[in-house]
């Protein structure tokens, strides 16, 4: 059995943001060190990338405003949630008995959401001092140069982990997000909360 | 090879303004008016295509207006900010001789150079989208030559040479205008940016502020902080990041669904 888990907008909006972020993140990491300028030559050159990773980056502010405003409702923490993540230690070990059943998000992609929309922020607000030097006061960019650099670390470190949960860490994740469909099994292992919820609704609406 | 340095000696400067001109034809700039403030300033700040600016302080004591001229450009600091902030590989270069050069095959156009700069001396240009300042006449000093500026200036106010004899010089210059009277003259070779490969002596070292220059300048804190323990956060954050998550699944594995399964 199928069950349905991201519609085709959820997946669309969540693959341009992800695309933006991914530009994003490797032509900043190009100006980032000198280590890794050699990423600006893969880009297409130095000057380039200081054209347009700003726009990348607004790209990316833009799409992730859409994907947090469709999701933000279902990202609120709830008291098993927060249990949930109190107890997450288990869940990193795969030692889940005792642990709160998760809904169709669990504690941890909730506070990731939250953390990566709130470092988003950060970024595009700093981003817009640094982007135009010429004209920004110079106090700001003195604080800019400080919180881009932290809230990208920040970002890049939680995608880190998001990419491997998703990819290998909880096998069946990527079909939600690709074909937009996870099997009952994977449900019902991962998000039993929702997995009764959805059949539920189905059998009532069924009915 | 030697450090070399401009001396200039602020008791000097008549305020003839050679030295812009010098600049800007050696340099081949053309000169675009920018705002007319309304003073014998030739324009309130340096621009992309005008490095070298007297600025014409003008103060007051009994009554009677006088000016406190300074040359303003690049201070070609020993511990370049504009340097440290570059993410450029060889963008901004420091010659064998001290001189701190802009080599504008490699300039992307960040501007971090500018929030890196204590003395707010980068200028981006408009139409290149690179970054500018003075250069020491890097090609002038490269075959012996003197920097435009000083070739041209005509009351000795400025001097080239290497930043030992012209340290020398400075705290001479210093004494004798001392002697003169002028008890607060001094030399300005801030140690905040590792000294200046330009050198003033001004009249009133008490007050560097008088004279546009800060009193006491270094690369701002969180420039440092940005291009250092920052900087190791994140190798940690990355490498942590990919090497802790490949480990993981090599001790812990993916998640099974039979075992949650079976729990029903």
């Amino acid at each position: 059995m199928k069950i349905d888990r991201f519609n085709i907008r959820e997946r669309f909006v969540h693959w341009l943001v992800a695309i933006s972020f991914v530009y994003a993140a490797l032509s900043g990491l190009a100006m980032w060190s000198r280590h890794l300028f050699w990423i600006a030559g893969v880009l297409g050159g130095g000057e380039t990338v200081r054209a347009l990773h700003p726009w990348g980056g607004t790209i990316f502010a833009l799409v992730l405003g859409v994907m947090f405003s469709r999701w933000a409702s279902q990202m609120k923490l709830d008291a098993a949630d927060r249990e949930w993540l109190a107890k997450s230690g288990r869940y990193m070990v795969n030692d889940e008995k005792g642990m709160p059943e998760s809904g169709k998000f669990n504690g941890g992609q909730k506070m990731l959401f939250w953390v990566e929309a709130a470092f988003a922020l950060l970024l595009f607000l700093s981003g817009a001092i640094l982007w135009f030097p010429e004209i920004t006061p110079r106090v700001l960019r003195l604080g800019a140069v400080l919180v881009h650099p932290l809230a990208a670390i920040g970002s890049i470190g939680g995608i880190i982990v998001h990419i491997y949960m998703s990819l290998f860490a909880v096998p069946g994740s990527l079909k939600a997000m690709t074909e937009g469909h996870v099997s009952a099994r994977w449900a019902k292992a991962h998000h039993p909360k929702w997995f009764r919820q959805r059949t539920t609704n189905e059998n009532e609406s069924a009915r | 090879m030697q450090t070399v340095a401009k001396l200039i000696d602020t008791s000097l400067c008549i305020g003839c303004k050679a030295c812009e001109v010098a600049c800007q034809e050696w340099n081949d700039q053309e000169f675009t008016l920018g705002t007319f403030g309304g003073t014998y300033q030739t324009m309130p700040q340096l621009e992309h295509n005008f490095w070298n600016l007297i600025k014409f302080n003008e103060f007051e004591t009994d009554g009677q207006m006088s000016w406190l001229m300074m040359k303003y450009q690049c201070m070609h600091c020993q511990d370049a900010g504009c340097m440290k902030a570059c993410p450029s590989p060889g963008a901004i270069v420091r010659l064998p001789n001290g001189t701190v050069d802009f080599n504008h095959d490699n300039c992307i156009g960040c501007g971090y150079c500018i929030t890196g700069c204590p003395f707010d001396v980068p200028r981006l240009s408009p139409e290149t989208k690179k970054v500018y300042k003075c250069t020491l006449c890097s090609d002038r000093t490269a075959v012996g030559l003197e920097p435009a500026c000083i070739k041209t200036c005509p009351t000795n106010c400025l001097t080239f040479g290497t930043r030992t004899d012209l340290l020398r010089k400075a705290e001479d210059r210093a004494h004798e205008l001392q002697a003169d009277g002028l008890q607060h003259a001094g030399v300005y070779n801030p140690a905040g940016v590792g000294g200046t490969n330009v050198i003033y002596v001004l009249k009133d070292a008490s007050a560097p502020e008088s004279y546009g220059l800060p009193r006491d300048p270094t690369i701002p804190w969180t420039v440092s902080l940005w291009k250092g323990p920052v900087k190791v956060l994140g190798s940690m954050v990355f490498l942590g990041g990919i090497l802790g998550t490949f480990f993981h699944y090599i001790r812990y594995g993916p998640k099974k669904e039979e075992e949650h399964a079976d729990e029903d």
